[in-house]
């Protein structure tokens, strides 16, 4: 039993990082109206960042997480600019295979700056535990919790109660609207795509933390997964976004306990075909975007 | 200006169609006597099997508009049923080669299902995901598959006592299954059919409106594309005599994906193109093999930006999508049915 309560604290802290990508995804999805492929090399260039940081200058987690939010923010604005700004008025299939190619572009730049080999990522903190009711919680999951539902506060606020944040809400529903409302519409999407962007790169920083180690191509299957989570919102909402993440996290790690742990990558896409045939829309009413 | 040559070049292909085929025929049959430099005919049967395989893709993508991008989880099926049937049963490559094709399809069928109620973008995720985990089933379920030691040994096909092998040869069976392709292809298209394939892209509520019953027409597109899809994997397989799992990642779904967006979607030519371009840009760049998928991301990107409907792509449809193009589209349909 304590071994399925353990594998159940671990499902919860890796669906948090799932859920601050989905969080991420779901922020650009609502805010551009268009489906991204980028976002998982995003979240590893965010890692990448993160371990440059900490191997060059040091092992300090603030430090971590601004550059890597600095670094996949820039990384927004190119995006943004090669895959979204022209295609606003295109059939919604050029800029999604755009972003296909900037993804496999990236990928492969990684691999060639980066060397394609395995890195251990720095611990900026020291790994220790701690017992609850016999369930053994580790330093690391603790601070990965802390930290995903401090930035998710941040956006809520940011979101609701600054200029910026009632900007992107304007735009991500009416763009026509909001830009007779005086707002800049460009430089608004262009912000929401790289808030989401820098979010998904704190969360590959996380993600290497928690794995201490370090891929270039390990950004695949992470953006499939941010999409799926967010599917659970209708792409766009993103409460039910970061539930979807926290539930695909949770269902693996329960999964892999009661299975095989070489099919961990299979249970996420089970996932997403039932959301896909009990409720193809997502539990939010509302269905924004143009995916 | 490549529009201007390219039309030149259809012209004169309409008005000598029967000649050129019969030319073009003759020459691919006797190209293999003209250089039987086995190099050189190892990457003539790369490219023909490439087209192929970008042209069965072109259906699903190209013809109907809906959006696959884990063609490699097809490729996969259809090179295991075959090399399964024929290592552990004994099969011989013929009737493998079919049931190949026909258990790709069932499963592009079971495939298409959950997404047929959705817009286009879900079909590309769960395509993608279905590439990956039929990936991992082929690295993990080790019984069937070989696991990570893939299957080796894949016999050679057998036609009238001779056996087939060596990419001298081998050409010709690429060949053949190339030309049965395009033939019943081109056909269908040109049925009731595959008209409503090209409606459904063009406008699906339009088509819809007008009696074609979308989901059905989708799914047999999908059947369709992924049957072709099998029987290239299966007469893939006995020609490197060796399949692993790692022959069929997302990279390399991405890679036809790329030659069929390059060639041009929505024709049959463009996937050849494609697949000209892509196995000799891999060719060219063999010394640097890393640079390959750089290089082929940037012909995409560079694609999306100025020839959206790829290299030898139509104007006038919707794979065309900017504003010129509308426009000309506009000025043909007005054209076609006269003003109003």
């Amino acid at each position: 039993m304590d071994y399925y309560l353990m594998q159940l604290v671990n499902g919860l802290s890796q669906g948090a990082i799932y859920a601050l990508m989905a969080i991420g995804y779901a922020t650009i999805v609502g805010v551009v109206g268009m489906v991204t492929f980028t976002h998982g090399e995003v979240i590893m260039i965010g890692a990448y960042a993160a371990f440059y940081a900490f191997s060059f200058f040091a092992e300090n987690l603030f430090l971590g997480i601004i550059t890597s939010f600095a670094a996949s923010w820039l990384l927004g604005i190119v995006i943004y600019k090669v895959c979204y700004e022209r295609f606003f008025d295109s059939p919604r299939h050029i800029p999604l295979i755009c972003t296909i190619g900037f993804s496999m572009l990236i990928k492969n730049l990684a691999q060639i700056v980066f060397g394609p080999n395995m890195k251990a990522m720095p611990q900026p903190i020291d790994l220790g535990f701690i017992n609850v009711l016999g369930v053994r919680i580790n330093t690391i999951q603790i601070l990965i919790i802390v930290i995903v539902i401090s930035l998710s506060t941040i956006l809520y606020i940011v979101n609701s109660k600054t200029r910026w944040g009632i900007q992107l809400r304007a735009v991500s529903q009416d763009k026509k609207a909001s830009a007779l409302m005086g707002i800049n519409v460009q430089r608004t999407t262009m912000i929401g795509n790289c808030i989401g962007c820098g979010l998904g790169g704190v969360a590959g920083m996380l993600l290497a933390i928690y794995y201490q180690s370090i891929l270039p191509t390990m950004g695949g299957v992470l953006g499939l997964k941010s999409f799926i989570s967010s599917v659970l919102g209708g792409l766009t909402n993103i409460p039910a976004a970061a539930l979807g993440g926290i539930l695909i996290g949770v269902t693996e790690n329960l999964g892999t306990a009661f299975l095989s742990n070489s099919y961990r990558d299979v249970f996420a896409f089970v996932f997403l075909v039932l959301v896909l045939i009990i409720k193809p829309e997502g539990i939010s009413k509302k269905v924004g975007g143009r995916p | 200006m490549i529009s201007n040559t390219f039309e030149n070049v259809k012209k004169i292909y309409k008005k000598h169609a029967k000649i050129i085929n019969i030319v073009l025929i003759i020459l691919l049959l006797i190209i293999p006597r003209l250089m039987p430099n086995s190099y050189l005919m190892g990457i003539v049967c790369r490219i023909l099997m490439y087209a192929t395989l970008a042209g069965s893709l072109n259906i699903i993508n190209g013809y109907s508009g809906q959006f696959n991008i884990g063609h490699a989880g097809f490729f996969l099926i259809g090179a295991y049923t075959e090399a399964i049937l024929a290592t552990t049963y004994g099969w011989s490559f013929w009737p493998a080669m079919i049931i190949a094709g026909i258990v790709t399809s069932i499963v592009g069928f079971l495939v298409s299902l959950p997404t047929l109620r959705l817009r286009g973008i879900y079909l590309a995720i769960v395509t993608l995901g279905f590439s990956e985990i039929i990936r991992i089933i082929a690295l993990n379920w080790t019984d069937v598959t070989g696991g990570p030691m893939g299957i080796k040994g894949i016999p050679s096909p057998e036609l009238f006592g001779f056996r087939i092998s060596g990419p001298v040869d081998y050409y010709y069976i690429f060949l053949i299954v190339g030309i049965l392709f395009l033939f019943i292809t081109n056909r269908i298209l040109k049925s009731r059919v595959g008209r409503s394939w090209i409606s459904i892209r063009e406008d699906e509520l339009a088509a819809k409106s007008l009696g074609v019953e979308a989901n059905r027409a989708k799914s047999a597109n999908f059947m369709y594309g992924a049957f072709w899809a099998g029987i290239v994997g299966a007469t893939y397989a006995p020609y490197y005599k060796f399949i692993a799992s790692d022959m069929f990642t997302l990279d390399e779904g991405f890679n036809i994906l790329a030659m069929v967006i390059i060639g041009g979607q929505g024709t049959l030519i463009g996937p050849f193109v494609g697949a000209s371009i892509a196995t000799l840009i891999s060719e060219v760049f063999r010394f640097a093999s890393q640079y390959r998928m750089v290089i082929y991301a940037i012909l995409i990107i560079v694609m999306m930006w100025w020839r959206p409907q790829g290299l030898v792509g139509a104007y006038d449809s919707i794979l065309a999508g900017d504003d010129k193009s509308l426009k000309k589209r506009k000025k043909s349909i007005t054209q076609k049915v006269g003003d109003n």
